[in-house]
């Protein structure tokens, strides 16, 4: 067996820096991601002691689908979030980026197993399968009364676990790389879900495409500084990045129209240079 | 205590694979839709009640 | 559950998250969010070619300043 199969339960190796011996996030120990202050009050804090001991990537699992809302820090104390000690834990673990992706974007594909089945079956049973869709998230078919968008994100059908897919995203923008992140993140834009965050005061309402663009533009978040990600703009000049497509397609042409009806002034730029 | 248990002596977790990630979450996948159907049951059954 | 304990659930259920209540709304709200960044995003594309016009404008007086 490989050293690499194993991980510390605790969070001792990780804090020790001499001793650090784990994968490095761009040169440096992962856990210098969050703050001095921010470390010791999640280490101290009774949800990292009892409820983060001994997580591994899949147990984990079970303490992210269990999170009610986002957040920092709250209250004098500073005390850290669910949210924010199980972003130390993946700081800590440094999971493969299978796997961030599989928490990202996980799909339940039970409805393709039971059409499957359905279909084996066909011979025997016509009516099976119909009876359980209704239960589901019902937007395999009924699609076309709120929007023209085919977007799984959008649908809410790739990251099923919704404060799990904020835990990843939040995770990929500390330790991934810029382009990876530009790509692997801007396809939650069109994620419209709701999403509680707990704020020093108290709670607020935020949705998921505003907390990726968050991530993505402010420099700081949950109690942590982001770590300044070169622009867009400048990935598209040296032709790492393409062109950012909306979700909303065509629709963005409605909007031309109105800057161009509004102001005479401004030039629109085609987007062909 | 019982977590303790689960990592043995050497204090050392066993890393887990993109499988068994990718299991976990069917798992709770399907125990959060039961526990919805069960909500769902619950209200078509008070609803009987009310009518009787 | 205790490490919860300075949670008022009122305080966090008077936020509700419930996804899908009302889908025409919540695309709506969402459309004026993603109009918002692409506009943010085009007055930043601007901005960044004004300035790179402003440069070239300089440099060129400069030459010209030169001769």
């Amino acid at each position: 067996m490989g050293k690499d199969e194993y991980h510390k339960a605790d969070a001792k190796a990780l804090l020790d820096d001499r001793g650090y011996s784990g994968a490095l996030i761009r040169g440096q120990n992962p856990a210098l991601l969050f703050e001095k202050g921010v470390r010791d009050r999640i280490t101290e804090s009774y949800y990292w002691k009892e409820q983060c001991f001994g997580l591994n990537a899949a147990t984990l699992c079970d303490r992210a689908a269990e999170l009610k809302f986002i957040g920092g820090t709250t209250g004098i104390m500073g005390k850290p979030t669910p949210f924010l000690c199980l972003a130390f834990k993946l700081l800590q673990l440094v999971p493969e980026k299978q796997i961030i992706l599989e928490y990202l974007n996980f799909s339940d594909d039970h409805d393709e197993e039971e059409e499957e089945v359905a279909k084996s079956n066909a011979d025997d049973a016509q009516e099976g399968g119909s009876g359980e869709d209704r239960n589901g998230v019902g937007n395999r078919d009924g699609n076309g009364t709120t929007s023209g968008i085919q977007d799984p994100n959008a649908l809410g059908k790739l990251g099923e676990f919704k404060y799990l897919r904020c835990l990843a995203a939040f995770y990929i923008r500390l330790a991934w790389q810029p382009v990876e992140i530009f790509t692997t993140l801007e396809p939650l834009l069109s994620d419209s879900r709701k999403i509680r965050r707990r704020t020093k005061e108290g709670f607020v309402l935020t949705y998921m495409d505003q907390f990726v663009d968050d991530l993505l533009t402010k420099d700081r978040m949950c109690a942590t500084s982001l770590w300044k990600l070169p622009s867009r703009a400048n990935l598209e000049d040296l032709e790492m990045l393409e062109p950012r497509e909306s979700a909303l397609g065509d629709e963005v042409d409605l909007l031309d129209a109105e800057d161009e009806a509004s102001d005479g002034d401004v030039q629109i730029v085609d987007s062909d240079g | 205590p019982r977590h303790l248990s689960a990592i043995g002596e050497s204090g050392q977790i066993k890393r887990s694979t993109l499988d068994e990630v990718r299991e976990r979450l069917r798992y709770l996948s399907r125990v959060r839709r039961e526990a919805q159907q069960d909500v769902v049951v619950d209200l078509d059954a008070r609803l009987e009640l009310s009518r009787e | 559950k205790d490490w919860d304990d300075d949670v008022e659930e009122s305080d966090m259920n008077a936020i509700d998250d419930t996804d899908g209540v009302n889908p025409e709304a919540e695309y709506a709200a969402w459309k004026l969010r993603e109009l918002k960044r692409i506009k943010r995003e085009r007055a930043a594309i601007e901005e960044a070619e004004a300035a790179h016009a402003e440069l070239e404008r300089r440099r060129n007086l400069s030459e010209a300043e030169r001769k």
